[in-house]
């Protein structure tokens, strides 16, 4: 196990060492010279000068890729080109925002889809299962700004319920205003309940027909044993394996959903930075993202190990 | 107790289940049409300004409105399909074309090389596949082309990861080694020998990805990502609308009804040749 864990963890470096490269080599060796790109077409030789001479463009690639890489591991993520501030603490703030947005709506999401996942399992083909799982299939296929739309003006428009946007004035904290937090961490959670309650239903259905649970209904065992003991414990295995890619498939998705209610998390970031073509912004948080997506990615397996004595050897 | 049914319990589907599922298959006859003749059967121009007609609710002139500008709505959603589909459509093909020749590859040919292709997979599937295609659309500029190139790539490892399992599912059988046997070449066994039958698995995963690549197109349009104004990319319908939400919520309405009708069909679609070709459920985020 602990063998697993270290191996994981070595290989989860090379990948980010790989990700790295490539976030870095994308932007800088790809056709198009970046600095007119940042500047757009309409600018001076000088201005491009300029710029090159700041971004260090006139130096060997693998030996800037070997100085940003260093930097980002002591914690230096550069500067941004648009605020010409140090991009590390925003880039932790936003993180930390995004982070909260996740796990609030994991923390819904969790319960619910695996709940929903279990009962419409259990009444595999009756009309309840057909109508959560058709409601689910529907959810997960639509945009999360539609998804968010919707809510919006319902709540926030016809009801008047619910604030419309999650704005954080500067200096505010995000606790602020609590209310601001509900509908964003509604969208997270219906994306993710719609896939946990699929992936459930899928993987107990594989259990209920399985062996042993035919060996425990042959026994004698009461019904609620057989699914919550019997088929849930081993349909858990797989679905926790979907947590954490579900983990990593909503920080992708809290991109829209930031945009959505101008909350001020790491995809709104990354959006910012395109906008003002913030390059430097942009590489740091795409690392910072799929660092995020690998963590999620590890402890998935770990957890899954964990659950599975079969995998422990 | 009535224990859990053992075994699939399939019963023959209903007329209503049936019909369903002829409106289904119609779906992509639909899609084609729109964006093959949407341009010609738009009853205003989706793009010039008319200073008289502003923000008109929905009525019998503009069926479903006009916007700031008094553009038509109704317009401007069937000439958007053009710029939202095509690119999904040519990036899959790409994705696929891609994927499919890798996977190829490396399931057939394994050992070192196999190798070496699949970790070079993993590093591009260490990104959500949103914020991939803003990377390399916000680096190699915002346009179609790049839109199409950015979500092909991130297509390619998803899809060179499904053809490679089942080109080395089919290299184990006899038919292979008979083709050895009778001295054929690694491109001829891999092209004429294993490609031949995994139509089944390309064709319900083009279908698949391409109700991805219509959410991805649809995201990135909405973030304002790859295509700009005023083409009427129905994601960018949406954004320009949102700010006049509480004004004239039509205009964000509608682009997000056809986005919802689109999304949920090609699902769908997808759904029903995966069951036609019968194939096993696949993951769904892979």
């Amino acid at each position: 196990m602990v063998n697993f864990v270290v191996r994981r963890l070595a290989f989860m470096v090379v990948i980010l060492v790989g990700v790295s490269f490539l976030t870095f080599l994308i932007v800088n060796v790809l056709p198009g010279d970046v600095a007119t790109t940042i500047l757009g077409d309409f600018a001076s030789p000088e201005q491009v000068e300029a710029l090159r001479e700041r971004l260090d463009l006139d130096r060997p690639v693998l030996q800037r890729y070997a100085e940003w890489a260093a930097g980002m591991v002591g914690g230096d993520f550069g500067v941004s080109l648009k605020s010409n501030q140090p991009i590390g603490p925003i880039l932790w703030n936003r993180l930390a925002n995004s982070l909260v947005l996740a796990a609030m709506g994991m923390a819904v999401a969790i319960p619910i889809g695996i709940a929903l996942g279990v009962v419409t399992a259990v009444h595999r083909d009756s009309l309840l299962d057909r109508a959560i799982t058709a409601t689910v299939v529907v959810i997960f296929a639509l945009p999360e700004y539609v998804t968010g739309l919707a809510l919006i003006i319902v709540f926030s428009l016809e009801w008047n319920l619910l604030p419309a946007s999650s704005l954080v004035l500067p200096g505010q904290s995000l606790w602020a205003n609590p209310m601001t937090l509900i509908l964003p961490v509604a969208v997270v959670a219906l994306g993710m309940l719609a896939y946990l309650c699929q992936v459930t239903r899928a993987s107990m259905i594989a259990a209920l027909n399985s062996g042993y649970v035919r060996t425990a209904v042959l026994k004698g065992l009461t019904r609620r044993r057989i699914v919550v003991t019997h088929a849930l414990r081993n349909a858990m295995i797989p679905t926790l394996a979907e947590i954490g890619l579900g983990f990593g498939y909503s920080l992708g998705g809290l991109v829209v959903i930031e945009t959505v209610f101008s909350y001020p998390g790491i995809g709104q970031f990354l959006v910012q930075s395109i906008q003002n073509r913030d390059i430097p912004g942009l590489q740091a948080g795409v690392l910072v993202v799929a660092a995020a997506y690998g963590i999620g990615n590890l402890v998935a397996d770990v957890g899954s190990l964990a659950l599975n004595p079969r995998l422990r050897s | 107790m009535a224990g859990p049914a053992p075994g699939p319990t399939a019963t023959p589907p209903g007329i209503g289940a049936r019909l369903g599922r002829l409106g289904i298959m119609l779906f992509p006859a639909l899609l084609l049409f729109l964006v093959a003749f949407g341009p010609l059967v738009t009853p205003f121009s989706a793009t010039a300004f008319d200073p008289a007609a502003t923000l008109r609710p929905p009525g019998p002139t503009y069926l479903l409105g006009t916007d700031e500008f008094g553009r038509d709505l109704f317009s401007r959603i069937v000439a958007g399909a053009q710029p939202t589909l095509l690119p999904a459509l040519a990036s899959t093909f790409i994705g696929i074309l891609f994927g499919t020749a890798t996977g190829l590859a490396a399931g057939f040919l394994g050992g070192r090389r196999d190798e070496v292709i699949m970790r070079a997979m993993d590093v591009l599937l260490s990104f959500p596949a949103l914020i991939l295609a803003m990377l390399i659309i916000a680096t190699l500029g915002a346009n179609m082309v790049t839109l199409v190139f950015a979500i092909g790539f991130v297509f390619w490892p998803r899809s060179a990861r499904l053809i490679r399992s089942a080109a080395m599912e089919l290299a184990r059988h006899e038919f292979v080694d008979a083709a050895r046997a009778r001295g054929e070449g690694t491109a001829y066994i891999m092209f004429r020998e294993i490609l031949p039958n995994m139509w089944g698995i390309i064709v319900v995963d083009f279908t698949l990805r391409f109700a991805s690549a219509v959410l991805l197109v649809a995201s990135l349009s909405y973030l304002g990502i790859g295509v700009s104004p005023p083409t009427p990319a129905w994601g960018l319908l949406v954004k320009e609308g949102q700010p006049l939400l509480q004004l004239a919520p039509w205009v964000v309405i509608f682009p997000c009804i056809v986005i919802a009708v689109v999304s949920v069909g090609s699902v769908m679609f997808g759904e029903v040749i995966r069951r036609r070709l019968t194939l096993p459920d696949r993951r769904i985020l892979a």
